[in-house]
């Protein structure tokens, strides 16, 4: 391991990595695994066939929200309308700053009329903590981060609920897409959430550290497969899903990002709203495309996007898709989002492309 | 980690396979497992003359994208075609069906390393 490395935060779950071959990256200013032992494309393959990938998400952020206020104060820092969400149901949305563009995307859920919980990215994490809680002055709503006591698992695939439900203290058949449980998983408390990030059914598990290996441990025992970041990566680009860094961050706006579905600009005033409103009005300053190529090769992030020879965009995300091929999210101008030749070039070479529908490859996710 | 005794090598990890005026090149079982599963690799075209150093084909992984540099100079003779549809032999066989190139050899590169020193250079 590198120098630098030393700095990096471990999850509970370090050695677990170390001891399957785990090949440890920096990610977040945490050291997570980026493959194990089989290598990304058969711990892919793994997930999207029917089997169940084990996740080590610890790195992501949980912040508890309860007060009198709790409501209020959330309707005004997040996008989506959180008077819509009923005890244990979540949902996607983001934290925008005053001009519009975002802090972070996060899910959002409701424990309770005054209770919330939310879990955002860890990178953006002492951001999102600092800007919620100086918000959160104006309002009776205490907000407490809890990510360094919180272990977060993804258990994803087809086989998820069926390994899992030994495990847990409650039917999970009755937990439905983007709906929780509290419950206990081998006796520790733990919100068991059917959401995640791969586009196939599973659950998010939150968990005291304390719980981290036993949990691990019975869910690898019966037969999950842990899952490295490159392959996570893989299974969410192939949605189509965004990630924060790459088709959101603080140079655009919902508008630009696609994610006006989750931005409720009729449910009364928010942190972003009306500079969003505005940029509604106005059209977006990019086109967010999904672009497959049609020719050989891979396109990744950073990769110009051309249109009769000159430079009119770039890749956000980008991969090779073992069902789809060559696969990327883009911005480029607006004119050309939704007609006009584009293509990627790929080391000097213009690779022509067509634009596609997101997902990518057909979504298992319960609904 | 193989090393295979008969193939000289490269600080950039290439392996080239002399046998009289043709050299034929891949990449070491070390830069294999270094990248990762292979999923794409751009081979040279037939013709094309290389100088030692020239990049002469790209393999790309799941994660990184990584070129293969000439470690002699020479026209281009054959590339392993099979790799397009299984790039993946690279992983499994890097010194046998994972072999990338073949090039009638006008020049060795200076910086060639036998097995041992290959080896070595590893371990530092």
């Amino acid at each position: 391991m590198s120098e630098s490395a030393e700095h990096l935060a471990r999850t509970p779950l370090y050695e677990e990595h170390l001891a399957l071959a785990g090949k440890m990256v920096p990610f977040a200013g945490f050291a997570m695994p980026v493959q194990y032992a089989k290598g990304a494309l058969k711990e892919y393959t793994h997930v999207r066939e029917g089997g169940a990938g084990i996740f080590d998400i610890t790195h992501m952020g949980q912040v508890r929200v309860q007060g009198e206020e709790a409501l209020d104060f959330l309707q005004y820092v997040t996008t989506n309308d959180v008077g819509k969400l009923v005890d244990g149901q979540v949902h996607y949305s983001a934290l925008l700053d005053e001009s519009g563009t975002f802090i972070d995307d996060i899910t959002t859920y409701r424990i309770s009329a005054d209770h919330y919980y939310l879990c955002i990215n860890a990178s953006n994490r002492h951001k999102d903590v600092a800007h919620l809680q100086a918000q959160a002055k104006r309002f009776k709503a205490v907000v407490t981060d809890e990510s360094d006591d919180t272990t977060l698992l993804a258990l994803q695939g087809g086989a998820a609920q069926k390994l899992l439900q030994p495990l847990a203290g409650c039917d999970l058949e009755t937990i439905g897409y983007y709906r929780f449980a509290i419950t206990n998983l081998l006796g520790a408390p733990a919100i068991a959430s059917r959401t995640g990030y791969t586009g196939e059914d599973g659950f998010e598990l939150y968990l005291p550290n304390s719980a981290a290996v036993d949990v691990w441990r019975a869910l690898v025992a019966a037969g999950a497969e842990p899952i490295g970041l490159a392959a996570r990566d893989m299974l969410r680009t192939e949605m189509g899903y965004a990630l924060y860094g790459h088709e959101i961050s603080h140079e655009v706006t919902p508008v630009e990002a696609k994610l006006m579905w989750i931005t409720k600009l009729d449910k009364g005033d928010f942190i972003g709203r009306s500079a969003v409103a505005a940029r509604k009005e106005q059209g977006a300053q990019k086109g967010l495309v999904a672009l497959k190529l049609t020719d050989r090769g891979i396109p990744r992030e950073h990769y110009p996007v051309v249109s009769g020879g000159r430079v009119v965009g770039e890749v956000t995300s980008g991969m090779h898709s073992p069902m789809a091929g060559g696969v990327a999210i883009a911005y480029v101008e607006p004119a050309l989002a939704s007609e006009g030749e584009l293509a990627i070039e790929i080391r000097g070479k213009a690779v022509p492309c067509e634009r596609v529908k997101t997902p990518f490859v057909r979504s298992n996710v319960r609904r | 980690m193989s090393i295979p005794a008969d193939l000289k090598y490269t600080k950039e990890h290439e392996w080239v396979r002399i046998e009289g005026d043709v050299a034929t090149v891949g990449i070491s079982a070390h830069a294999q497992e270094a990248l990762g599963d292979i999923v794409f690799v751009e081979l040279p075209e037939i013709g094309r003359t290389l100088a030692v150093g020239d990049g002469c084909a790209v393999v790309e992984s799941v994660k990184a994208v990584s070129d293969v540099y000439a470690p002699v100079a020479g026209e281009v003779i054959e590339a392993n075609d099979e790799l397009s549809g299984a790039p993946e032999s690279i992983n499994a066989d890097p010194y046998g069906k994972g072999w990338i190139l073949k090039v009638k050899v006008s020049a060795l590169g200076d910086e060639l390393m036998d097995a041992a020193t290959y080896a070595t250079f590893l371990e530092e």
